[in-house]
């Protein structure tokens, strides 16, 4: 047993000297590290933006001719302690930028330890407004509450609705985006019933019940998770409210959702960037769907989408720095304010905060086993089914 | 209002009787062993996932998991009896830690078979919903109530009936007597894990048709089964169903008539106030006190 | 109870040496100081078991109150922060008192409600938004002062904080160890019925250790918040603050002092470097099989084992 430890320890300090001396790349190669979850309670999410990420590397140096990037990656465990080791890991390999990250709690943290070691961190995992409030200058981020809420509140414009009761988890961005929700539609003079629920409830009957007997809305919101969105679907499929709408945020209008849940999915609406199958109308487009699905052999979801928007914004900046020779001088977090790009999730332009001032989600609905997208009209690939409910 | 208190009342007994069929199995080996099982949520868990595999890979009806279930977990069940057989001193404590330990390990090969994704079934016939007058569930839950019945009921004539059923009783109301009436305690205690195995892996099996399950949703389990068995008392059958329906009652009503970001908090509450209140639970013998 | 040379050596070497020589490699001082945060938890954990003979499996109650209590007063109230830290191993202390009615349960009884406990602190913090801020949490907690010059915001400020910490910890346990109290609490683990006949009032005896753990745990806690400078109810009351320290405990010995710090630093440092290049995802499957391995083949942890092993070949030469 004692010299099985000595082992251990002899592994430990090897594998302590090789991420010490690793990471002096080639010339020609730029390294970006991706610091993102890719075990704990974020995993999941943390693979979808791992994706994009590793589709943006593909699409950029088979399209960039001049430069090269390569992308390590760096596990945080869906824990801040470890995203800002992560973040220090990454630099001592020399990395030039990081993207990754999810979680408010794990990028704030990863993204004050950049800042420190003054690397730019770009984002697309945490929609706190806390975060673009911090005042530092190398926090960029492509996605806000802000936007999720605009799309929510313009569906329901267009609905032409008067009460609506929201269903949230008690989870960070759920909560927060709810109230932004419920303040938003109270000044519109809308009735609006909040049903907070902790994260660990599975039975949601006794919500919907209250919904169906006493809100009597006409609309539900529903602010969760993909585990959520299925009890709150299934209880609403038993029990029937009278309402004309299902309407979700995240990881709801995927593609996923319409192959392991159809009997629950028709009419729903969610967040969605694109429809499904996907059309792409851009050649931008285009190439990250083929890229994709060369890579994964599925249909692309959101998270990878905005992994890749993100790190494809970040890599040309970085190319942008490597021109003018700016790269060790603070270049790329110049760079990066200065992108005005259209891209997949819309224009992109980062304002002095690092926030995107464009973002507004666009909202799909699951149509016959198809998600379209109806709203922004601008954006929409299909007609609203409005009255219309899984049941 | 009367509505709202009825649906919350059956949607609570219904949960309450799925809750039982997970904590029946932490309370036998508890009572025969006084040992907590902490990875009996994970025995659970696996076995949900093998409705799942059995459901999307094969097409099949996740009901039709239950024998596959039934192997795996029992053999599990027999691997952790071995570990904790093999603890020599301060078993009750030393034990904890151990299917602690197990616990992890379960949670982690399940991520690393199954990945983090959610899984549920997909099967229309166990979502949709069966109504009478203010009623209202899912087919699966009044489905794996009326099985979460059955399967107690039989549990309770084995424990009754049966030689080996009086034997787990003999052993878990006073091992050294049951030793002098020639009843071998080691085989007592297989037959108590194994038994927990085949109520764990109904229970997994339950918890795919009607809920969600995630990698890490085992130690939520097992908390549960946990407060079960406190509610219940020591070895009384009847009294963890009774347990299992008050938390699923308690639940809901939370939901119905506070808020649901409470629902946990009900839960938790009543289990400290019997601790405090009934130290034996509503049914159990003396025993708990240090 | 002297010191000996190699402990003073030990000693000398963390304060001057790791600094020096790893000071400069931010990633290596932040696994160094997460190490030894959970090694922290992991001796307040070891201390309950060992003098309290109490297994607890909500530790994190303690690291919870303490990080917010902490946060919270220096972000409402003003109060320094090194103060704020000591004020949150008081918080802790105090939500240890309402755990007093579990004491007179046995083993799992105590281990599972103490567990309840962190789950309703989480659910509180989580509610009482306009005091913690709800699940939003708290962003931007102040950071370590600048004392005399030097800045403790920083690493290696950091770490050497965590280490006089923790070294206050461990002449504390020992000073607890060697006590009267500490006598009587080591007679009561061999027989509670025997220190009740002589009159050990050993309820008393178990809450002054209990409180004692939390103290520590909380202090730990409020390290931690002014490091991470962020708090969350479901990161403060974290799974992870039970799992990583328990395994580090028994790893290197919770009958022992140096023990559970032992391996805290061994068991995080391996996991991170080691483990988790094996298995990126899911390395803490090795964790559970070590946890399962030590119960079964060394329940007193690794140091006493070492020992043993040394004992023999000292014999045999």
């Amino acid at each position: 047993m004692d010299c099985n430890c000595i082992i251990r320890s002899k592994l430990g300090l090897a594998a302590l000297a090789l991420s010490l001396t690793a990471g002096v790349a080639s010339a020609e190669e730029l390294l970006v590290g991706a610091e993102i979850p890719l075990t704990g309670s974020l995993a999941r999410v943390g693979a979808g933006m791992n994706e994009g990420i590793s589709v943006a590397v593909e699409v950029f140096n088979k399209t960039n001719g001049k430069h090269t990037i390569k992308v390590i990656t760096a596990d945080d465990e869906s824990a801040p302690a470890k995203a800002i080791a992560a973040v220090e890991k990454l630099a001592g390999q020399g990395v030039v930028a990081i993207t990754g990250g999810y979680g408010s709690n794990n990028i704030g943290p990863a993204s004050d330890a950049a800042n420190k070691l003054g690397l730019p961190y770009i984002t697309s995992g945490g929609v706190d407004d806390s975060l673009t409030e911090r005042g530092i200058k190398t926090f960029f981020r492509i996605n806000n509450t802000a936007g999720y809420r605009k799309a929510m509140v313009g569906l329901l414009d267009d609905m032409k609705v008067k009460s609506a009761s929201v269903i949230y988890s008690t989870k960070e961005a759920t909560a927060d985006l709810a109230k932004d929700v419920q303040k938003e539609l109270a000044a519109k003079g809308m009735t609006v019933g909040m049903h907070a629920f902790d994260p660990a409830i599975t039975d949601f009957k006794p919500i919907i019940n209250k919904i169906r007997l006493q809100d009597k809305s006409e609309v539900i919101l529903m602010a969760g998770y993909e585990n959520d969105y299925v009890g709150i679907l299934r209880a609403a499929k038993v029990l029937k409210p009278d309402v004309k709408a299902m309407i979700g945020v995240w990881s709801l209008a995927t593609p996923k959702m319409v192959a392991d849940f159809p009997d629950l999915m028709p009419s729903v609406y969610g967040t969605a960037l694109l429809p499904f199958p996907a059309e792409f109308k851009t050649a931008d487009g285009k190439l990250f769907a083929d890229t994709y699905k060369k890579l994964y052999n599925k249909e692309p979801d959101y998270l990878g989408q905005f992994g890749y928007v993100q790190s494809m914004i970040l890599f040309e900046a970085i190319a942008r720095a490597a021109d003018k020779g700016t790269l060790k001088k603070g270049g790329v977090v110049q760079e990066l304010a200065r992108t005005d790009r259209e891209t997949l999730i819309g224009r992109v332009q980062f304002n002095d905060k690092g926030d995107n001032v464009n973002f507004v989600h666009r909202m799909g609905q699951h149509q016959n086993g198809k998600i379209a997208i109806v709203w922004p009209s601008d954006a929409a690939t299909g007609k609203m089914s409005f009255p219309g409910v899984p049941w | 209002m009367l509505d709202l208190i009825l649906q919350a009342l059956y949607s609570g007994v219904l949960q309450g009787g799925s809750y039982a069929l997970i904590a029946l199995g932490l309370a036998l080996v508890f009572g025969t062993m006084k040992v907590i099982n902490l990875a009996h949520g994970e025995f659970v868990l696996l076995a949900a996932y093998m409705a799942h595999t059995v459901e999307a890979k094969l097409g099949l009806s996740p009901v039709l998991a239950i024998p596959v279930a039934l192997v795996l977990v029992c053999l599990c069940a027999v691997v952790v009896y071995f570990l904790i057989s093999l603890i020599r001193k301060d078993r009750e404590l030393n034990s904890l830690i151990l299917t602690y330990g197990v616990g992890i390990i379960l949670t982690n090969a399940v991520l690393l078979i199954w990945s983090a994704d959610v899984r549920s079934t997909s099967s229309a016939w166990m979502q949709d919903a069966f109504v009478v007058g203010p009623f209202y569930s899912m087919r699966s839950e009044l489905l794996f109530f009326a099985v979460s019945i059955v399967l107690m009921g039989a549990l309770w004539w084995w424990l009754s009936r049966s030689w080996y059923g009086r034997a787990v009783r003999a052993v878990s109301s006073n091992r050294d007597a049951a030793k002098l009436m020639g009843i071998n305690p080691r085989a007592t205690e297989i037959v108590s894990f194994v038994v927990a195995g085949i109520l764990a892996a109904f229970a997994g099996v339950a918890i795919f048709s009607y809920g969600v399950i995630q990698p890490a949703f085992g130690h939520v389990l097992t908390v549960k089964a946990f407060i079960i068995t406190v509610l219940a008392g020591i070895g009384s059958i009847p009294g963890v169903l009774v347990g299992a329906l008050l938390l699923g009652v308690a639940e809901a009503l939370t939901v119905t008539l506070a808020s649901s970001a409470l629902q946990e908090l009900a839960g938790m509450a009543l289990f400290l106030m019997v601790l405090f209140v009934m130290p034996n639970g509503l049914f159990g013998a003396a025993g708990r006190r240090g | 109870m002297k010191m000996s040379r190699t402990g003073l050596a030990l000693i000398a070497a963390a304060y001057i040496a790791v600094p020096l020589l790893l000071g400069s490699n931010n990633y290596v001082m932040s696994l160094v100081v997460a190490a030894m945060i959970i090694g922290g938890i992991a001796l307040a954990w070891a201390l309950l078991g060992n003098l309290g003979g109490m297994v607890s499996f909500g530790h994190s109650a303690f690291f919870g109150v303490g990080a917010y209590v902490s946060a919270l007063l220096t972000m409402k109230a003003g109060v320094p922060v090194l103060a704020a830290m000591l004020l949150g191993g008081a918080g802790a202390v105090l939500a240890s008192l309402v755990m007093l009615p579990v004491l007179r349960l046995k083993g799992p009884y105590f281990a599972l409600a103490i567990l309840a406990y962190a789950h309703i602190f989480k659910i509180i913090a989580t509610e009482w938004s306009s005091v913690t801020g709800g699940s939003a949490g708290l962003a931007s907690v102040p950071r370590f002062p600048e004392l005399m010059g030097f800045d403790f915001s920083g690493k290696i400020g950091s770490y050497l904080i965590i280490l006089t910490v923790l070294l206050a910890f461990v002449a504390a346990y020992r000073a607890i160890r060697a006590s009267h109290y500490g006598i009587a609490l080591r007679a009561m683990h061999d027989s509670e019925d025997a220190t009740r006949v002589v009159g050990v009032n050993s309820t008393l005896l178990k809450a002054v250790m209990l409180f004692v753990s939390a103290f520590m745990t909380g202090v730990v806690g409020a390290f931690n918040v002014h490091y991470i400078n962020f708090l969350e109810p479901d990161y403060a009351f974290s799974g992870l603050w039970v799992t990583l320290p328990i395994v580090a405990a028994i790893f290197g010995g919770y009958r022992t002092i140096v023990g559970p710090l032992a391996g805290a630093v061994t068991v995080y440092l391996v996991d991170q470097l080691v483990f988790k290049n094996l298995i990126p995802s899911g390395h803490q499957l090795i964790l559970g099989a070590l946890l399962v391995a030590m119960i079964i083949f060394s329940p007193g942890g690794l140091i006493p084992l070492l020992r043993k092993g040394f004992g023999r070949k000292h014999a045999a030469a």
